[in-house]
């Protein structure tokens, strides 16, 4: 015999506020002369109220173009993001991954983030459409999804 | 996922008199990814139990992955319409998860339920060789099987949309058993395990599997009650939009 009961367990989500702030962001960056996006001063200061020092971090991943849309035939899409050290990190297009140490300490373990500044560069990057365009194979898709293509 | 979950045990349920229709939240995407934790056994089984209901009462495609060879399936299964796969190791899952979205995955049509039984199994092993993981870091490797099947999840769903304006999302459903669980009070088990905390992050709704030992159980000479608990974000979600 089974029975069932539902208990409603709500959790606060601040990437409400977060996903405010990406909006924004596509609203309110301009122009200028030489066809860059630039975000305003207000926003940026609420990028830093929300995110703390890896807004500013985010930021300068943005500035040197450090993220790219991968693609393939099937219409799978991932992001690469070139981390400060170099090193390439794959994140997921719909949810919260990065592999990096941070991600794994800061968010996993200490919950003190929502997000590293790989996946904030990603939203950022996405919002000002800053985001580089590359095309790879379905199986170096499923290579890079799964954590197994060589670095 | 828990309008599945929920046809699976309004099929296979008592009810007793009092008791009221079982009724679940409609689909949605706070509904889609489900995590059932408890008794690995009855999990393994509500597992199955969810793959043929998908099949053949909905009528969806299923790959179910599972470290467990499955000895023998009942006849009226339809096998066509499942697929069991039997990685061995967290790498091998990660890597056929990964590749559900090629064409050979895809065609005919993509599947509308992802199941995965018996995380703890694959999270066990050392994370060597995986590029950016800490060795050995169950919660990283927890993530990233999490975030690639409800990532799987929305790909496929906008795969089975673009041939169907209005079919169902992609579903994913695991289970998982933490060190020491069973015998928990349902709703409390496993809270202070980490693993569990980050799955919580990916799976919106948990579905707890208690064992009841009821004075009412026992005096009703009923030798297996089971109790349920579906909790989660998904949960608090679904119910705002209705």
């Amino acid at each position: 015999m089974l029975s069932i009961s539902v208990s409603q367990c709500r959790t606060s989500t601040c990437m409400d506020v977060s996903q405010q702030q990406f909006n924004r962001c596509r609203e309110e960056s301009i122009q200028d002369t030489q066809q860059q996006s630039i975000v305003p001063d207000d926003l940026l200061i609420a990028l830093k109220f929300v995110f703390g020092s890896c807004a500013l971090q985010a930021l300068d991943l943005v500035d040197h173009h450090s993220v790219t849309c991968l693609s393939s035939p099937s219409g799978r899409k991932a992001f690469q993001v070139i981390g400060g050290s170099g090193r390439l990190y794959t994140c997921f297009a719909s949810c919260h991954y990065c592999p990096c140490p941070a991600f794994a300490y800061s968010v996993l373990r200490r919950n003190d983030g929502l997000l590293c500044k790989h996946l904030l560069a990603i939203y950022l990057c996405e919002a000002v459409g800053g985001t580089l365009q590359e095309s790879v194979s379905d199986q170096q898709m499923s290579a890079l999804l799964s954590g197994t293509a060589a670095p | 996922m828990t309008d599945i979950l929920t046809l699976v045990f309004r099929t296979f349920t008592s009810q007793t008199d009092g008791s009221e229709e079982l009724t679940g939240p409609p689909t949605s995407p706070a509904t889609c990814s489900a995590l059932l934790v408890g008794d690995a056994g009855l999990s393994r089984s509500v597992l199955l139990l969810a793959a043929v209901t998908a099949a053949s009462e909905v009528g969806v495609r299923v790959v179910f992955f599972t470290q467990t060879r499955i000895q023998s399936l009942p006849p009226c299964l339809q096998k066509r319409k499942i697929l069991f796969s039997y990685p061995r190791t967290m790498e091998e899952l990660l890597q056929q998860v990964a590749r559900l979205h090629e064409p050979t995955n895809t065609s005919p049509a993509p599947p509308s339920l992802i199941v995965v039984d018996g995380l703890e199994g694959f999270l066990c092993e050392r994370g060597a060789g995986l590029a950016g993981f800490h060795p050995g870091e169950q919660s990283v490797q927890a993530a990233h099987l999490s975030a690639l099947l409800c990532d799987s999840a929305a790909f496929l769903t906008r795969v089975l949309r673009s041939r169907s304006p209005g079919a169902d999302p992609c579903r994913v459903v695991a289970s998982f058993q933490s060190p020491g669980d069973g015998g928990r009070a349902g709703g409390e088990a496993s809270a202070a395990d980490p693993t569990l905390e980050v799955l919580d992050r990916y799976f919106r709704v948990r579905c707890t599997l208690d064992r009841a030992g009821s004075y009412e159980a026992a005096a009703g000479g009923l030798h297996e009650v089971w109790d349920i608990y579906l909790s989660g974000t998904g949960m608090a979600d679904a119910s705002d939009t209705t």
